[in-house]
């Protein structure tokens, strides 16, 4: 399969006035056309941060892309002019945000977004539609999420609905840009389960109708599980395993990985492990080596000095981790 | 469960006039806890698990309904109760972030309650705390001079439970303890909270949203819906066999990790429609215009709780009773 995104040895960090936070140290990751990819961390871990470099959305200053690559079918994003950046953003990348009150403009209504969206993304295809067109094709976005009576929703603000319904509209609205990939960045976090639940069954009909790729960013091993093919599991600014989701979160590697999936509360009621001591490393002075090692119960003393590289175990599954090592 | 319940709420309601409605946050419910129990309150939100925690804790008092502590009704509000009662009932609050002064070092958050209830010597005051931060595995050296924003959430965490254990208390009301937590984190107070409950005989209320985290600690499980229980059974039980159709949905979306809890899961209910707005609660039972099973009585009776066998009570249609 063709790699849609292509992430290498992405290092980004922040110039703040205590010093520099060294925040992505060399994120590697792809998603292939028509995939769906996971990337999971906890907090502070970095995930939005790489998504935000991918669509270049981070305020510089404070921060800077350091090192690495971003290539988008190919072409290397971060070297993208201003306009072919919009242009990328308009058609092919499109994002879900966590915070649907953050991501609606509290003083428009709903249709007047949604046709700037529709208009727009059809006029940079080379295609001006009429108004009956754009008014038609919002509808139908909406009715797509699953939404009752579109008509009155378009001429709703957002502190109108509620929270399920706002996160829908922000679906709609990235799916009627008929982008290629779709970066959701924790799409249902805020909202209850039976509502989490709907829409992540209805995201993941529309994808699969539209073939899109989507990387799925969240904290949540169960959603991961439930949605995405493929998962890349992140700590202190690397992925340090990746791999076919099933496989992987029955087969975790890397110390971090099995620590975080013996916390996850199960329905079987065998009780929580401690979890993992410590915590997530201060980016303004982050350990060497592994950035896990401080915390990590099996460390070597090659841990603290050299970051590991990844290593196969078989089947897609890499680890970077010393202890997977040809020599360990 | 033994013999006298240390809690008893008993038609319980909570309702908030606002100018556009009554808004009906809790809407007479009752159940007990027993001495050394967990009851695990769970709901979607706007469900009133909250509103019922804060009426326990005297935060707003009931509109109706009675609260009885150890036999004793306690259903009034904060300013009107005893400090005896109050040191007896303790809450740990959601995000120990805004819970705690950011501008107080954790000696003197944790002086707050010695000093309002006058517990100790001034003498003494120094070693008490540093026992309650031995309590919740913080070394006191290390801690007691910190600012809250210099430690991490789960610390945070450790310092607000440290707090209500200030007082001594018989009773802690957990409200989502852990929801602003990361996993890793979360496991940790879990076992702290379990262990200081066996330790110091605490019978909690806990309240959160997460269904798995519930398996885990709860002894009982009581499930709120707009306000009104659907559903209260023994934690083996409730999992094994849920019975009202919303504890189903509840259960089948949850998202799992593992292939052996999927066996665990009820059949896929397709979880469908919005939680209506408390200010206007649809007729008869609340949850009729989302359940998959209604009858043609649901849309005008609300139904009853009924008690059915296995220490368990459902309110649904479904299940009349004998």
């Amino acid at each position: 399969m063709e790699r849609l995104l292509d992430v290498r040895g992405l290092h980004v960090g922040f110039k703040v006035f205590e010093g520099y936070l060294s925040v992505l140290n060399g994120v590697h990751l792809d998603v292939r056309e028509g995939e769906r990819v996971g990337l999971v961390g906890e907090t502070g871990c970095g995930k939005t941060t790489t998504v935000k470099s991918i669509l270049r959305v981070l305020p510089m200053p404070p921060a800077r892309i350091a090192s690495g690559e971003i290539r988008y079918r190919g072409r290397d994003v971060l070297k993208m002019s201003r306009r072919d950046m919009t242009a990328l953003r308009r058609h092919e990348l499109t994002a879900i945000f966590q915070d649907p009150q953050q991501s609606l403009n509290p003083v428009f209504t709903i249709g007047t977004q949604l046709r700037d969206i529709v208009r727009d993304s059809a006029i940079g295809r080379g295609k001006r539609l009429s108004r009956k067109d754009v008014e038609a094709r919002c509808l139908q976005a909406l009715r797509e999420t699953g939404m009752p009576d579109p008509e009155r929703i378009m001429t709703n603000y957002p502190v109108q609905l509620s929270g399920g319904m706002r996160q829908r509209i922000c679906i709609a609205e990235a799916l009627s840009s008929n982008a290629n990939l779709m970066l959701a960045d924790e799409p249902t976090t805020n909202l209850d389960v039976t509502i989490q639940d709907q829409i992540l069954r209805k995201l993941d009909q529309l994808v699969e109708d539209k073939g899109a790729s989507v990387m799925m960013i969240t904290h949540s091993m169960g959603v991961v599980r439930d949605l995405t093919q493929r998962v890349n599991i992140m700590y202190a600014g690397s992925i340090i395993e990746s791999g076919a989701t099933r496989e992987l979160l029955d087969n975790p590697m890397h110390p971090y990985t099995q620590g975080l999936m013996g916390s996850v509360p199960k329905l079987t009621g065998e009780g929580v492990t401690e979890g993992i001591p410590g915590r997530i490393p201060n980016y303004l002075d982050p350990p060497t080596g592994c950035r896990f090692h401080p915390r990590c119960e099996y460390r070597m003393a090659i841990c603290e000095s050299e970051p590991p590289p990844f290593f196969d175990i078989g089947d897609e599954h890499r680890v970077a981790c010393y202890l997977y090592g040809e020599d360990a | 469960m033994s013999e006298t319940p240390i809690l008893t709420i008993d038609h319980l309601v909570k309702h908030f006039p606002t100018k556009r409605g009554v808004v009906r946050a809790v809407d007479d419910i009752s159940f007990d806890i027993g001495q050394g129990d967990t009851l695990g309150l769970v709901g979607e939100s706007g469900s009133g698990k909250t509103t019922t925690a804060q009426c326990v804790v005297g935060i707003y008092p009931p509109t109706s309904g009675q609260i009885l502590f150890d036999g004793a009704p306690i259903g009034v509000a904060y300013n009107r109760r005893s400090k005896a009662l109050k040191r007896r009932i303790r809450i740990v609050f959601q995000d120990p972030g805004s819970s705690l002064n950011p501008k107080r070092t954790i000696k003197q958050i944790l002086s707050v309650p010695h000093d309002v209830h006058r517990i100790g010597s001034r003498h003494d005051r120094l070693s008490m705390m540093s026992h309650l931060l031995e309590l919740v595995e913080l070394p006191p050296t290390d801690y007691l001079y910190k600012y809250p924003q210099s430690i991490g959430g789960g610390e945070k965490q450790m310092v607000a439970i440290a707090r209500a254990l200030a007082t001594n208390p018989r009773f802690v009301v957990l409200d989502e303890p852990t929801s602003a937590l990361d996993v890793s984190v979360q496991g940790k107070i879990i076992n702290l909270l379990s262990r200081l409950g066996d330790e110091l005989d605490l019978t909690y209320l806990f309240i959160t949203h997460d269904l798995s985290l519930m398996r885990n600690v709860a002894t009982r499980v009581a499930i709120m819906y707009l306000g009104k229980l659907c559903e209260i059974a023994r934690t083996e039980a409730f999992f094994r066999s849920p019975m009202h159709p919303y504890t189903k949905m509840l259960l089948s979306s949850i998202p799992v990790v593992t292939a052996e809890e999927e066996l665990l899961k009820p059949k896929k209910i397709v979880s469908q429609g919005e939680i209506p707005s408390p200010v206007n609660i649809p007729t008869g039972c609340s949850f009729h215009l989302r359940c998959p099973e209604r009858l043609p009585i649901c849309s005008e009776v609300d139904p009853e709780m009924v008690a059915l066998d296995d220490d368990r009570v459902v309110r649904c249609h479904l299940f009349p009773g004998s």
